[in-house]
Formats: structure tokens, sequence, C-alpha cells
């Protein structure tokens, strides 16, 4: 189906190959999960599948690559034969509403009006996407990646592609995205799937393809599953391969609507709600206060009047990892932007004791966001740390930088680097803030093994300098790594 | 259910709330050559010198289409901005006549003219999803190379906004967004904004083209379209409304 015969590719702005002796033949119907350390070239591998590997980005390929028999001439040449799911689910659609989504590929490819209103109808009862209302964008992440999915295959493909289709999904989106690959895989769909959470496809998989510098390191087929160890995984720089345990952190205080009581789950009786989790907060909203730290009274927050968060009391303390779970929707980016300073609310937000205005709160926090692009300004990595770096904390720069695996790219230009590396950038600018808040927004979509320790390292640094650390995270395995408490939020009825 | 039956099986979703598929083009919408040649037509009129006569007819079709999308905060906001222009335009100049005010006057004319046009253009842009909107164009017999890149550019307006919404909340918590800061370093201030913004929409801009020309999109001379634009009742209506629209100016105007 799918054949790369000793393959090398350097990006044009890339000094060393990516892909250097990549052979990889991949059979009709089979699944195959690609993965490896950051860097390895396993999003690359597939790019080359999909011929976005040269006909979009640029640079110098050596090798064969046949898809489906033939050589790759152009994208729409490939398109016809392949579908292609990307990280980020809202980027990838051209359209608002699911039937039109449906349609571009079939649209484009001058398919006759009656069959693509056929075939979408069709694919609708397939993935039984009449179920989902409204427009695309208001779609949780899951759901989201379902039409992708599904508007991937409407044009009949033998092959599917997804470049971590999971990075950017909650338990809920991934269990959904699980369902709709064994569904293609059953009905005999080629499933290439580069990724670094493993767990949900371990039932899925028919091999793991390891790479490493560009070409296959290790291979495992389905019957090896069963004896690989964690510690065989560790070796590779691979997250497990067993779904992470539900942690069990200490509750934060809280209390209101939007907070998910502590003691009682979804699938216990409402009844039982208000009393667990008032009598789990009380005493314990006392006694911290006079840690310091960030008490929330009577914030409320409202779109278009429709309310989105709700909590009449919580409290963040400093110095420790406060993690900000639950679905989407639930009002974990609003809370953020709340404590920020972005957000209009009402109610109030104290600091160590003390009313802090919107405008206090811009100065006192710092926030990793989830696109990390829209916080890099500078044209060194040098000078991104200086600017609003704490002549006090400047000292440890080279310290943080060797810590998150930067140290020797301090001239580069920050968009030169990659995702992962930017990321950390970020992250080391808001440790040598010296702010007293410190949000990170999912840090960890697309962090392999490794980087999740580092980065877990750090936030362990700025919260034990006395900084109210909060951890907005779908990710079971960096949850189960840093979480010290666990504010648990729920969508308002 | 699964492996005998063609669908997916969804009990592990957790979704299970039926609800009806997104279904056809509604009868209620304009079909997009209609709603180009309106706002066309009012674009043209109204900029032209004398304009201002067809500025009710206008605000009043851009309330009508408001109301036809159940856009409420429009009709509203429609004639209010229309009203503030108009105050500034012709009541400010009378009130107390000094020149720099006769400017602000002329300024209030023109962003009378604007707001008019304006209205018909928000429902355009609201109500028309990018595909139909290229193959309105492709109808038309426009070249390709406007139709694929204008609807590109619908599809894009929207993720930039949001880009520049997010890269100045990055800068005020850098503490780089301040009005002093921005008079003291205009230029580095411009700096700091667009960088990011162009970074991050590029990002942006580039899942999405990958992600449509692998979908085919530009790659045959002549794409279809899942829903051929037809005109429908709503294009009747609409058009008899602007000639009425058109009819009342001009007897009004002559009756004077």
């Amino acid at each position: 189906m799918i054949e790369l015969k000793n393959v090398r590719w350097a990006y044009q702005e890339g000094d060393t190959a990516v892909i250097d002796g990549l052979d990889l033949r991949i059979r009709r119907g089979e699944t195959v999960v690609v993965c490896g350390p950051s860097g390895s070239g396993k999003s690359s591998a597939l790019r080359l599948m999909n011929g976005l590997i040269p006909h979009f980005h640029d640079g110098k390929l050596e090798g064969e690559v046949r898809v489906a028999g033939e050589p790759i001439t152009d994208l729409a040449q490939v398109g016809r034969v392949t579908g292609t799911v990307l990280q980020h689910p809202r980027r990838q659609f051209f359209t608002d509403t699911i039937d039109t989504e449906l349609a571009f590929a079939l649209e484009n490819f001058g398919t006759p009006p009656e069959r693509i209103r056929e075939r979408v109808r069709e694919v609708v009862a397939e993935f039984r996407l009449g179920e989902l209302d409204g427009r695309l964008r208001e779609l949780s992440g899951g759901q989201q990646q379902r039409v992708a999915c599904a508007a991937a295959v409407t044009h009949g493909p033998p092959t599917l592609l997804l470049d971590e289709p999971t990075s950017n999904l909650s338990p809920q989106g991934i269990a959904d995205l699980t369902a709709v690959l064994r569904h293609l895989r059953e009905r005999g769909t080629t499933l290439v799937i580069a990724e670094h959470r493993l767990h949900y496809l371990r039932e899925l998989a028919d091999r793991i393809v390891v790479m490493q510098d560009g070409r296959v390191a290790k291979e495992w087929s389905r019957d090896e599953f069963p004896r690989l160890t964690e510690e065989m995984m560790r070796e590779e720089g691979l997250r497990s391969l067993d779904a992470p345990k539900r942690i069990h952190v200490a509750p934060a205080s809280g209390h209101g609507p939007s907070v998910q009581p502590a003691k009682t789950r979804p699938e216990d009786t409402e009844s039982t709600g208000e009393a667990g989790g008032a009598t789990a907060v009380a005493p314990a909203a006392g006694r911290e206060a006079a840690g310091g730290g960030v008490v929330l009274r009577g914030i409320r927050c409202a779109f278009r009047g429709r309310p989105v968060l709700d909590i009449t009391e919580a409290h963040l303390p400093a110095g420790v990892i406060t993690a900000v779970t639950g679905p989407n929707g639930a009002g974990k980016t609003t809370l953020a932007r709340v404590l920020a300073g972005l957000q209009r609310h009402s109610g109030e937000v104290l600091l160590d004791g003390r009313t802090m205005s919107r405008s206090r709160r811009q100065r006192e926090t710092a926030i990793v966001m989830q696109d990390v692009q829209r916080q890099l300004f500078t044209d060194s990595v040098t000078a991104e740390l200086r600017l609003g770096a704490v002549p006090e904390q400047a000292g440890h720069a080279a310290t943080v930088l060797a810590d998150l695996d930067l140290d020797r790219f301090d001239e580069r230009h920050p968009l030169s680097l990659s995702g992962g590396q930017q990321q950390r950038l970020v992250v080391a600018t808001a440790r040598l803030s010296g702010r007293r808040v410190v949000i990170f927004d999912e840090p960890s979509s697309g962090v392999d093994r490794r980087h999740l320790q580092s980065m877990t390292r750090t936030m362990r640094d700025v919260a034990e300098g006395g900084a109210v650390v909060l951890l907005i995270s779908h990710d079971a395995d960096l949850l189960a790594l840093a979480a010290d408490r666990e504010l648990r939020l729920r969508p308002i009825r | 259910m699964s492996g005998t039956s063609p669908q997916l099986d969804t009990t592990a979703l957790g979704v299970t709330v039926p609800g009806p598929p997104e279904g056809a083009v509604s009868r209620r919408t304009l079909d997009p050559r209609t709603a180009v040649a309106i706002l066309l037509a009012a674009s043209i009129t109204i900029m032209a010198p004398g304009g201002l006569l067809f500025v009710p007819a206008a605000l009043v079709a851009g309330m009508l289409l408001a109301i036809a999308e159940r856009a409420w905060r429009r009709v509203l906001a429609l004639p209010l901005a229309a009203a503030t222009a108009a105050a500034v335009a012709y009541l400010l100049p009378l009130a107390a006549p000094w020149p720099v005010l006769g400017i602000v006057g002329v300024m209030g004319g023109f962003s009378l003219r604007l707001v008019a046009v304006a209205g018909i253009a928000a429902h355009l842009i609201e109500t028309m999803p990018p595909t139909r909107f290229t193959a309105a164009l492709r109808s038309m017999r426009v070249p390709h190379a406007f139709t694929v890149s204008g609807s590109v550019l619908l599809r894009f307006v929207p993720t930039i906004l949001a880009e520049a919404r997010a890269v100045r909340d990055a800068m005020r918590l850098r503490g780089l967004g301040g009005w002093l800061d921005m008079l003291r370093h205009p230029v580095r201030s411009i700096e700091y904004f667009t960088v990011p913004l162009i970074a991050s929409s590029l990002r942006s801009a580039e899942d999405l083209s990958a992600s449509a020309l692998l979908r085919g999109l530009g790659s045959q001379p002549h794409p279809t379209s899942m829903h051929p634009p037809r005109f429908g009742p709503a294009d009747v209506v609409a058009v008899i409304v602007v000639a009425a629209l058109v009819t009342a100016t001009l007897l009004w105007e002559a009756g004077r």
C-alpha cells in the first residue's frame, strides 16, 4: 500500500536530515503506529506518505516513495488515495458546518452534485454525525476530530493518515476518536498514526514502529505487545502503553456551581453532590488562607448571557502545583483568563489576602499559552529571556535553558525553533518572569516522555519559588507527574 | 453492532442526543449572487456623488436582512450607528461652527455612508459559507484564481482576528501593551504585535492550506457543488423589496 525505500529528507531551512535512511512498508488494511521521541522524524514520515513532503514543504528528497503503487506526482493525486487528519481539529476545517465540510473534497474533485449529496448522507449516518448539533467550532475537540476523520474519508480513500490526533483531546475525546479508528479499521481502511500517546492504540495497532534519528529503530508486532514492559518503553523515550491510572490527588478547596465536588464523581447520585463538596471544603479553606496564595470569591463569568464559570469560593495555595481539570466547556481557560486579569467578571480575586485589580493581576501573572507562537516577540532566544525577566532571576537563565534542553540555541531566532523547543522557551520565560501567579495551559501537547519530566521540574521550581502555579491539562501522564492539588471543574447547566 | 453493521459504534462516545443532521441550504437564505449584487449596487450608488439620498434605503435593507437572519443586535445597532454618524455630520457643525468640527462633520458623513453599506456586507459575511460563495462566483464565470483565493480569504479573516486578540493578551501579560509604551516606542510596539501575529497566523494557514490542497482544492478546472446555486423565493422577495425601496426614495426626492 505504502512503500518508503531508503528515503532521506532535509528541510530547506534545516541543515541536518530529519529523515535519514528510512525503510518502511505498510500493507493494505494494516494499522501502524509510528512513534518516537520529539525530533525523531515521525511527523515527517507521515508527510512523506501524503506528499506534503516534497510538494508542500521545501527541501531535498532522496529515495523512493510509493503510495498505492504509484510515485507521488502532486498533492491532489495522492489526496485521492489518502485522507489526512492533523493535530488541531479546528484549523483543518475549511467550512463551518458538518455537511459542507464532508462535501468539500468531493466538490473539489468534481463529483456530480447528486452523488455528493448521497455520499454525504451515507457518511453522516456511518459516523453518526447527525447526533452532533451546531457549528463545527462549537463542537468538543473529540467531536471535531470525529468530523475531521469523516471528512478525510468521504471521498473513499483506502488509507487514513493521522498526525498526533489526540494531542489536544480530553480523555473523553480520546475515547471518541478510538471508537472512530476501530470502526475504520474494521471496514478495512489502512491506518497510519504518528503519536506520543500510545495507550489508546494498544488494542488497535497491528504494529508499532519506533523511530530514532530519522529511521526505524525498532518494530513491535501485535503479539509482542504483551511482553513490552514499562522499562522498555522508558528506554526508548516512549510514553506508557498502559492507560494512565486515575490519579489520586488532594482536591483543592473550592465550591460553587462550576466546581465538581471532590468526593462525588459524575456517576454518583446528584443529591449527595452539594453536601460532599461543602464538607470537603470548608475547614481547608480557612486553614490554607493563612499560608498565602490566591483566593477567588464569587467569581461569575458569562458569554452572551450564557454563564460559563461560577465559583463561589476557591483557594489556590502558593508553593504547590494546582491542576485544573474537567471536560471541554467547563470553564478552565476562562478561569485562567480571570486570574490573569484578561477577562471581565464579577466577584473578587485576592492574592495573599489583598484584593487585586485586573490590571494589577496582568502584571503579576505569566501564562504559557497553548499556541506559543503568539508569545514570542523578539529576534533571539537570549533577547526573549531578557524581555520581562526580573533581575534576581536573570542569573538562573543559563541553568533554566540547560534544564529545558535549549542551551545550544541562545542566538537562534525563536521562530526558527521546532514547536516543542518554542514551547520550552516560553516555559523558560515564565520561569524567569518572577511573577506570583504562573499558569500553564496544556503545556504537554506533542511532548515526549523525557520533556514531560523536564517540564514538570520547571513547574516544580516555579512553585518552590513561592508562586501560585496552575496547570490546565487533559494529559493524564503529566497530571500523574506534576499535580499536587486538583480543582475539577464541570460545565454549568 | 460493531463488526456487522457499517455504522460507527458510538456507545463509547458518551454522545447520545439525536438531532437533525445539518440540512441542506435553507430556503430562507439568499442566493450568494443576489447578496453580492445587492451589496455591489448599494456600494456604488451610495459612494457615488449624491449617494447620500440612498442611505435610508440601504439602512432599511440592511435591517431587513438582519431581521431575516435573526441578528437582533444588528437590527438595533445599525440605526443607532447611523443616527450617531448623522448627528456628528449635521447637528454638531450647527451647534458649534468651528473649523475643526467641520472636519469631524465631514468624517461623520463618510461614516454614515459606510455604516449603510456595512449593514448589507455584514449579512453577506455572516451567512455565506466560503464554499457557497465560491460556487456562486464560479457560476458567474469568475476566473479560478479569484474564486480560490477569495474563498480562502473569507475563511481566514476570522482566524486572523482571533489570533490578533490572543497576541494582544500575551503582550499585556508581558507588560508590552500599555498606551505609554506604544507612544514612546511606536515602531517596536508594532513589531512586538505583528511578528507573533504573522507567525501564529502562518502556522494556522499552513494547516489549513495543507488540508485543503490534500482534499483537492484548486485541482480541477470544473469543481462541482453539493447544492448548485439556484435562485429561490427569497431572492424574488429581496429583489421586490429593493425595487420598492429605490422607487420610494426616487418618489420622495421628486416630491420635495
